[in-house]
């Protein structure tokens, strides 16, 4: 008890006040009314943050009541049959499993081929050209019009240098170039925030690609190199493909899913 | 200095959630909300962007406020950076800062790079979802720091109800072992109030009181009790002391129980002092041994007194350092705080140790002698050997020594109790009046008298105005009686001149009248100018009027002006006055001699001028003359000084706008 706590110094040398027990009674019991009141008052933004804070709280106690519950209340049995599960008089036999060892790489090659195009998005909703770029009027009239800016995210190589102005064709600004995506392993559940080495394809159209554009469903490739992924062969995997999951342009971000 | 050390005034940290809902409801309160899609393009951006900078710039306010708050422990005295990292961990303590720190930094980088990918948003549901994800971004990052800021609030509540410590104010330190009577001791000299229990470690913090002595004050710091074993063994209560001990400069009193009643044999103690006796280097330290109502020191088993005055000679010891001493008996000394004995002397002894430390520590330091010159204490010499004692008047000492009983003056009271008490006694209110005659004081008067009140008639100062009247009137005797006699000097006077006199009187009366009248009206009066006055227009009739009034004979004084005031009228002869119109009536130089002058071309008389040419605009030669005489005079300053006249050339513009502004084409120069 350090210096200066009088209050409960003075409880300790003189015990409590008569009626302390009664007030704290009272404070509790008054404060259901108090709450009512307020949540009757209360509008806007802080009547919407007070129902949702109750209606958590009402639904862990509801949730807590029911765990108490749960003794009393009939549950139906689980019948099911496990996979693998072994009648008692096969217990005691060795199971071979030589031969799955033996055609694994071959199962896994096949998997490879027939999973290549498997991804997580199979569809997406198609950019028509006039969402995809801005026209930017040019000439000492403005006039003229053949000037593209990209509005969309793009991915732009390190390497990468502007053609002069005069010639250049298509504008990536450099506002909306990204070079790291947040890229989700679907078995660790876990998210990166690796580097984009490049746009492998993007499904709008090859035009897209070539320019780097990044929308929902595009596969980029990200340097894993970070993860320590290594292939069948023991050589270490730099390179992977990850698919965009969000709308980079709205959400100031690229998220992806490894495809794996 | 002790302000700087006053952590009460850290404000409340908010717990991460509640900083999300104060800024996200000051972002909503504070930026406009309307807004459409049909605005222009750059409005949208701009509504957006506010929201986003504006949010950013709450949360690092907030932030900042936080880190700002707390103290460094890098900046603060030893003392109490020792003491937060003992009980709050400085490691955790800077964690905790530094997170918040980060997460401040963070967010600025966040609202930076939204801020540009706003810039680049062509629609308002692009600007709106950047704006959703920006501001959700930064209340991830504060809702991550939420058991930073937990942990900050709680330290915040701690900190407020530490003991306010000046570390360089006078202080004494009481140490031991627990249960040894520190508490007890502390109860006593000081105000503090501290708990006392007959268990160890009732004491679990340091605590501060405050005594006096010799007119000043002394900080007196209780601490917790100390055990025996290595530093590393402590907890944080011990640790706390061992703060203390190590970095306050103060008077260390230690604590020893002779009597063994706490538990701890003198042995132990005696083995805790000199394993914490580096502590005490460089500090004044006392020996104080407590509880001797159980065991007088002297009675005490023969070895521990032999190990209690080992300690005595080591407290010597650093009492030589200081410059003390060797023989000095008073390091170790006795007390009961039970019965109070030699708690006074323990305290005094303790202050004046300390006082003469640092008083010596004053006086080395180099800036003493900046002090000192500005000192002077003058002490008067003497002057003779003549004895000069006190002097007491003989009527004070008599009365002095007579202590006869002073006479009581009689109360309401003692009036009452002698006559018949209360109930029975009314006390009078007239006798205490103040009037002229005692006898007068119990005289009624009515309030009514045939019908009037009495009060309307009573003229308080009626005495005195009688007096004031009476004075007067003497005064005015007086002057009457003077003045019979200065009339009575006087020669009497014909009837002509009264008659005048009665004149001039009357004149005057008037005269001052009427300067009255002027006078009154001084402000607001209108003015006539004089030229449409016809009272007081410059005439001779006037003046003759005015003359005649003052008795004078105005006829040469009316020619006078009037031969003067004719003008000349133009003779019927167009010559010359020089052509000589002789009347030898008139004296004038002779022919002759006007003859003998040569003279060889006529004077044009300036009187009459040249000839007026019709349509020049002159009325007569007159006019003319003048208008010459007119312009001569304006030019006659300037042809002084040489000046640019009218007459000289002049060239209005020099550099003419026209000429000189333009592009030049090919070829010409001169034309544009």
């Amino acid at each position: 008890m350090p210096q200066g706590d009088h209050i409960d110094l003075s409880q300790k040398r003189y015990g409590y006040r008569l009626d302390h027990f009664e007030r704290i009674r009272k404070k509790e019991a008054r404060e259901v009314h108090k709450r009512s009141a307020y949540a009757q008052k209360a509008l806007g933004i802080k009547g919407k943050q007070f129902a949702k804070k109750r209606y958590a709280e009402k639904a862990l106690m509801k949730k807590t009541l029911l765990m108490h519950d749960e003794s009393s209340t009939r549950r139906k049995v689980d019948d099911k049959v496990h996979d693998g599960a072994i009648p008692a008089y096969l217990l005691d036999r060795d199971e071979t499993t030589r031969a799955k060892v033996l055609s694994n790489t071959i199962k896994q090659k096949r998997k490879e081929k027939a999973g290549k195009w498997e991804v997580p998005l199979p569809k997406v909703r198609p950019v028509a050209e006039d969402e995809m770029f801005r026209v930017v009027r040019t000439g000492k009239r403005k006039a003229k019009q053949w000037k593209r800016m990209v509005t969309k995210v793009t991915f732009v190589g390190p390497g990468f240098t502007r053609k002069p102005p005069k010639y250049e064709r298509f504008i990536r600004p450099m506002g909306l170039r990204f070079t790291k995506a947040h890229v989700t392993h679907p078995e660790l559940k876990c998210t990166f925030n690796l580097e984009i080495i490049g746009v492998k394809k993007n499904p709008n159209g090859s035009m897209y690609t070539s320019l780097g554009v990044v929308t929902k469903g595009t596969i980029i490739e990200v340097n894993v190199s970070e993860l320590g992924l290594v292939t069948p062969a023991g050589k270490v995997v730099w390179g992977k493909y990850a698919q965009v999951t969000n709308n980079p342009e709205n959400d100031g971000c690229i998220n992806s899913v490894l495809l794996v | 200095m002790a302000a700087n050390y006053n952590f009460k005034k850290i404000t409340v940290v908010p717990s991460g959630k509640e900083i999300i809902d104060i800024i996200l409801s000051r972002t909503q309160r504070q930026t406009p909300t309307v807004v459409h899609k049909g605005y222009a393009i750059n409005r949208l951006k701009q509504f957006y962007m506010r929201k986003v900078k504006y949010t950013q710039t709450n949360f690092h306010e907030k932030l900042s406020a936080i880190i700002d708050e707390f103290p460094r422990l890098d900046d603060i005295h030893p003392f109490y950076a020792e003491l937060l990292h003992v009980l709050y961990d400085k490691d955790h303590f800077k964690l905790a800062l530094g997170q918040v720190n980060n997460a401040r930094n963070s967010i600025s980088k966040t609202a930076k790079h939204y801020l540009r990918l706003i810039k680049y948003g062509d629609s308002l549901y692009r600007c709106k979802s950047m704006k959703v994800a920006a501001l959700g971004c930064m209340c991830t990052y504060v809702k991550k720091i939420g058991p930073s800021l937990a942990y900050l609030e709680q330290i915040r509540q701690h900190m407020s109800r530490l003991p306010s410590i000046d570390p360089n104010t006078r202080t004494l330190l009481i140490c031991g072992f627990p249960n040894v009577g520190k508490s007890s001791f502390m109860n006593k000299i000081t105000r503090a109030d501290v708990d006392v229990q007959s268990y160890a470690f009732t004491t679990k913090s340091l605590f501060v009181g405050h005594t006096d002595y010799k007119y000043l004050r002394y900080q007196v710091i209780d601490t917790p009790g100390l055990l025996d074993r290595p530093f590393e063994g402590r907890n944080i209560i011990e640790m706390c002391s061992i703060t203390a001990l190590a970095h306050l400069r103060t008077a260390v009193l230690f604590f020893l129980d002779v009597s063994g009643s706490c538990g701890y044999t003198v042995a132990q103690q005696a083995a805790l002092f000199h394993s914490i006796k580096s502590l005490f280097m460089n500090k004044p330290l006392l020996i104080v041994c407590n509880k001797i109502d159980l065991q007088s020191l002297d009675k005490i088993p023969e070895d521990d007194h032999k190990l209690v005055m080992e300690m005595k000679s080591e407290a010597t010891k650093t009492l030589l350092g200081l410059g003390g001493d060797p023989n000095d008996d008073g390091v170790l000394l006795t007390m009961s705080t039970l019965t109070e004995d030699g708690v006074s002397a323990v305290k005094n002894a303790a202050c004046e140790r300390l006082l003469n430390q640092r008083v010596e520590v004053k006086m080395k330091s180099k800036k003493i002698n900046d002090c000192l010159n500005r000192f002077h204490v003058a002490m008067p010499k003497i002057r003779d050997n003549k004895e000069r004692p006190l002097c007491i008047p003989q009527s004070v000492l008599d009365s002095k020594n007579k202590d006869a009983p002073i006479e009581k003056k009689k109360l309401e009271r003692d009036l009452e109790e002698e006559n018949g008490g209360a109930g029975v006694y009314s006390a009078s209110l007239k006798k205490h009046y103040l009037l002229a005659d005692d006898l007068w004081k119990e005289d009624s008067i009515p309030e009514i008298l045939d019908g009037h009140n009495v009060y309307d008639f009573i003229d308080s100062d009626i005495l005195q105005r009688l007096e004031e009247l009476e004075k007067e009137e003497g005064l005015r005797l007086e002057a009457e009686a003077d003045d019979d006699d200065a009339e009575m000097d006087g020669v009497e006077l014909t009837a002509d001149e009264q008659k005048a006199l009665a004149e001039i009187r009357k004149k005057k009366s008037i005269l001052i009248h009427e300067h009255r009248i002027k006078k009154s009206t001084a402000e607001s009066r209108p003015i006539v100018p004089r030229k449409f006055d016809k009272d007081n227009k410059f005439t001779t009739n006037r003046m003759g009027r005015e003359l005649s009034k003052l008795g004078l004979d105005p006829s040469s004084a009316i020619e006078r002006a009037r031969s003067r005031s004719r003008g000349e009228k133009r003779g019927r002869s167009t010559t010359g006055r020089g052509d000589g119109v002789m009347d030898m009536d008139v004296d004038q130089p002779s022919n002759k001699k006007l003859r003998l002058r040569s003279r060889s071309r006529s004077v044009m008389s300036s009187k009459k001028g040249g000839e007026i040419v019709p349509g020049a605009g002159f009325r007569d030669v007159e006019q003319k003359n003048q208008a010459l005489k007119i312009a001569m005079k304006s030019n006659k300053q300037r042809n002084k000084n040489a000046r640019r006249g009218e007459a000289d050339r002049v060239i209005p513009t020099l550099r003419p706008k026209h000429l000189f502004s333009g592009k030049r084409s090919i070829g010409k120069t001169d034309r544009r």
